[in-house]
């Protein structure tokens, strides 16, 4: 498999023999030669005598006849030229079924529209995301002009409400998923008017200025927004704070050369030292050590490239690595993930689709089902990148630990999944499938990964 | 599934899960499934171009021949006079003329497509030069993807000014078929609204490979045009049109032919006897609606449903794990008050109501992942939702995020290092520790050594 030609190579170079077979433009032409004809022999007839007109047309009869045979020999050629083209893409990409015989996406539309409106205010397609939400909405008001009404009440004064609603009906749903209605109606709270787009839009659009900023090499609107969030990033144990002010003081220590700002008190070493002064100190018990180290620097300034302090003042990729992680805290603190959900659940999609095919034509061939609906039959391996939770296996039983059967640790310090343990337990007691010490049920702890 | 006993040969199958993973490494950046669409349209439309065409160029050649056969032997006999055979090779001209339009406009047509399935071939091209997922070039190809995705959902949906518009954005018209799904949404919209006339004019075009594939819609459409005659009290013009359109496809369809018959005696007053009821029923165009959608997907070899659903329900799933709609990690996100009253950033004053659940979300993640990951995408306000009825990925390990992990006395755990970048960072004394996700102080002497086989 490995060594032969890649499929996509051979299906190139098959599409480009086909620029060379014939085209319906041969016929165009032909007609033309037909047209030519035509015309000839008609201002023949319309100049000359009644006599002649018997012998124009019987001279005309093969001439056109021929150029009909060559219009079609012409089809021929390109109807090969197709059937070419369709072999090529039956030997590189032959037809395969798809993998699900029903759409199981099929009832969540408004869902899926919400995902998408989202999506499209994250990567800054403001306009498309107010077409597409114009457009959603239109339709909706169409297709059931009753829920017209509904949508209108949602209007920014009852936000309290609506999102009160919105939980409630969240719990809903879980309970009564089974219930079709029921978990229709509760979707229906998912539409987009609950999406609050404006605020989301300017939301996105605040970031947006930022990272333009950030890349134009300016921290300011950087540096203020965290000031004033500071108190949350804090929480979240994020130092984004202060890498932004550490990277201004860096900045402003290169000087004008470097960084293109106006040659003044502000800006060079002195610059550096005096917005130290103003903004770096009030991190001093915390980042202590990295708030002496750029003040050192100073002393190494005229040499820098060759001092220890060299690689702190490498800003090639400060400014990239600064602008992503200001994504991931602002996303964060709005509660969203840094990277489009739905970019990653459709990359993943695309990575774990082989694995679905080829269950679902195992699970076809043999007619049987999977009926745990809880739990994939396969597996979808997907890059580390893409795992944001630990998963723990019980190393006994292979099911993963859930709500039910959470993971138990034993004193020990081994962990198994708490259906394990029971099934282990001989009265009260178990021993440790792992190492030689034995336990009491009752000392068995639940951990929270 | 749990069976009870100590796996005998754990490097084994630890081993064979590796070799099965390598394998999938190298297929993974494969086109799949999802772009088999993407290149069979253009070829389906080709031939349906190209059937266009013939047909024009029979239908007009035939007329041209015949004419030009009649007019010679016309002015051989002295039948017709200079002024008839003018006349007559002006009427060639004329239709020469227009089958010189209209094979130019097919012969157009199929330059474009070659050019649609060149630029679609170098798109798929350009994935197979990717090698592995973490490749930059990957992911903006996977982004591409995605708006191909999000486009063929918007066409679907109608949404057609939103899907031009994203595919102008993007620059990526020759990798969607905006022509195609809007000239089917323009059919499906005249259903929608009570009329017949354009998705008739469809099933004659593509008549041949509609009785090839064994379509109904045609009949369905003929009986429909019936059920207004009757419904508008032409009965006489309705038993007309029954034995033309209806009445011959007794045999293919037994049931709708008697039932038919019967709407005649039933007439509109009596809605309430079925079946014949459900015949006057407006939802009927809804249903024709959704049978010439089919119908035209069939014939295109389009798959019935948006590509991003095939891409949704796998993706989710892969993704999804217990913990995403893990009540005990809600509840005890609720149970603890965020650390900060000041709720809102800056530049959200609205933020709260924003993303309502996902506002502690974010929280519970500290407990999760690194001290400042992101938050997990089905976890995410677009996805949590929607990702709530698929199954949960299947996983055959453990996947820790973290080493060392420690377990605190009220049963959290953490990695070590994450623990102590914590409390220097909330500049806790020496022998402190505080649990990242509840904020409780804990003394540095009652952790555990935690141990995952």
């Amino acid at each position: 498999m490995a060594t032969e030609k890649p499929k996509l190579e051979v299906l190139q170079e098959d599409f480009q023999k086909l620029q060379k077979l014939p085209r319906l433009s041969a016929a165009v032409d032909n007609v033309d030669k037909i047209i030519q004809l035509l015309t000839a022999a008609r201002n023949q007839v319309a100049e000359t005598l009644d006599s002649s007109n018997a012998s124009v047309l019987l001279k005309l009869q093969n001439p056109v006849k021929s150029a009909f045979d060559s219009v079609n020999d012409g089809l021929k050629g390109v109807a090969g030229a197709h059937k070419k083209m369709g072999k090529a893409l039956d030997k590189s990409f032959p037809v395969k079924p798809l993998p699900m015989d029903h759409d199981a996406m099929a009832g969540q539309v408004p869902l899926i529209n919400r995902a998408i409106a989202m999506h499209l205010l994250r990567e800054g397609q403001f306009s498309v995301a107010s077409t597409f939400i114009e457009e959603v909405q239109a339709s909706r008001n169409h297709d059931t002009p009753a829920e017209l009404d509904e949508t209108m009440d949602e209007d920014d004064d009852d936000d309290d409400d609506a999102e009160t609603n919105e939980n409630a009906n969240e719990d809903e749903e879980l309970d009564d998923a089974d219930d079709a209605t029921s978990t229709t109606s509760s979707t229906e709270n998912y539409d987009l008017s609950s999406l609050h787009s404006k605020e989301l839009q300017e939301n996105f659009a605040v970031m947006y200025k930022i990272i333009q900023d950030l890349k134009a090499k300016n921290l300011g609107p950087a540096i203020n927004w965290a000031r004033a969030n500071s108190v949350e990033l804090e929480a979240r144990g994020s130092n984004l704070e202060f890498e932004l002010t550490k990277l201004q003081y860096v900045w402003l220590f290169k000087g004008p050369a470097v960084n293109g700002l106006p040659d003044d008190e502000f800006n060079g070493r002195f610059g550096a030292l005096r917005y130290a002064q103003e903004s770096l100190l009030r991190f001093s018990p915390r980042y202590e050590s990295d708030i002496s180290e750029l003040a050192a620097a100073l002393a190494y300034a005229p040499n820098l490239e060759e001092s220890p302090y060299r690689p702190t003042f490498v800003t090639e990729t400060a400014f990239g690595d600064v602008s992503s992680s200001f994504t991931r805290e602002f996303c964060s603190l709005l509660g969203l993930s840094a990277e489009s959900p739905l970019y990653l659940a459709a990359t993943a999609g695309a990575l774990a689709l082989p694995q679905l095919m080829k269950y679902t034509q195992k699970v076809r061939s043999k007619g049987t089902e999977w009926t745990t609906a809880n739990e994939l039959a396969f597996e979808t391996p997907l890059p580390k990148s893409m795992l944001y939770h630990s998963i723990f296996v019980c190393p006994v039983s292979k099911d993963q630990t859930t709500d039910a059967n959470p993971p138990m640790m034993i004193p020990c310090g081994h962990v198994l999944a708490k259906e394990t343990l029971q099934k282990l337990c001989k009265g009260t007691r178990f021993k440790c499938p792992y190492c030689p010490s034995e336990g009491h049920m009752k000392d068995a702890r639940q951990i929270i990964l | 599934m749990s069976q009870l006993g100590i796996p005998s040969s754990l490097a084994a199958t630890s081993k064979l899960v590796c070799l099965e993973r390598k394998k999938w490494y190298t297929k993974r950046t494969l086109p799949s499934i999802q772009d088999q669409p993407l290149l069979r349209l253009p070829y389906e439309l080709l031939r349906k171009n190209f059937r266009s065409a013939h047909y024009h160029i029979e239908w007009d050649s035939n007329f041209v021949k015949d004419l030009l056969k009649q007019t010679a032997n016309g002015s051989v006999t002295g039948k017709l006079s200079q002024q008839d055979v003018v006349n007559n090779l002006d009427q060639m001209l004329a239709r020469m003329n227009g089958l010189k339009r209209k094979l130019t406009a097919c012969a157009e047509e199929e330059n474009r497509l070659y050019r649609q399935a060149d630029a679609r071939v170098s798109h798929l091209r350009e994935l197979a030069n990717v090698h592995t997922v973490d490749d930059v070039k990957y992911e903006s190809w996977s982004r591409q993807r995605l708006d191909r995705l999000i486009v063929d959902y918007m066409l679907r949906h109608g949404y057609t000014a939103s899907a031009t518009s994203l595919a102008q954005e993007r620059e990526m018209l020759e990798l969607v078929d905006i022509d195609t799904f809007v000239a089917m949404a323009n059919v499906r919209t005249s259903l929608q609204n009570g009329s017949v006339t354009e998705a008739l004019a469809w099933c004659s075009d593509n008549k041949k490979e509609l009785r090839k594939s064994g379509s109904n819609l045609e009949f369905m459409l003929r009986c429909q045009q019936y059920i207004e005659l009757v419904r508008n009290l032409k009965l006489i013009e309705a038993i007309t049109h029954a034995k033309k359109y209806i009445i011959p496809f007794t045999e293919t369809y037994p049931t709708e032919a008697n039932h038919i018959a019967g709407l005649l005696a039933h007439s509109t007053h009596t809605h309430h006897v079925e079946p014949y009821a459900s015949y006057f029923s407006p939802s009927r165009w809804q249903m024709l609606a959704d049978l010439f959608t089919e119908a035209n997907l069939k014939l295109l070899g389009l798959p019935m449903f948006p590509l991003l659903h095939i891409a949704l329900s796998s993706g989710l799933s892969a993704l999804k794990t217990p913990a995403c709609h893990s009540r005990e990690q809600n509840q005890s996100q609720q149970g603890k008050q965020p650390s900060s009253s000041a709720n809102g950033i800056s530049t959200a004053p609205n933020k709260k109501s924003a993303t309502p659940e996902a506002q502690g979300r974010d929280k519970e993640h500290h407990g999760t992942a690194s001290l400042t990951t992101s938050v997990c995408p089905i976890c995410s306000t677009e996805l949590n939702a929607l990702a709530r009825n698929v199954p949960y990925a299947h996983h055959s390990q453990s996947h820790l995020l973290e080493h060392d992990l420690m377990i605190l006395p009220n049963g959290r755990v953490y990695g070590k290092a994450r623990l102590d970048e914590y409390a220097t960072m909330s500049s806790l004394p020496p022998g402190k520790i505080k649990d990242l996700v509840t904020g409780q102080i804990f003394e540095a002497d009652s952790l555990r050594k935690v141990f995952i086989t």
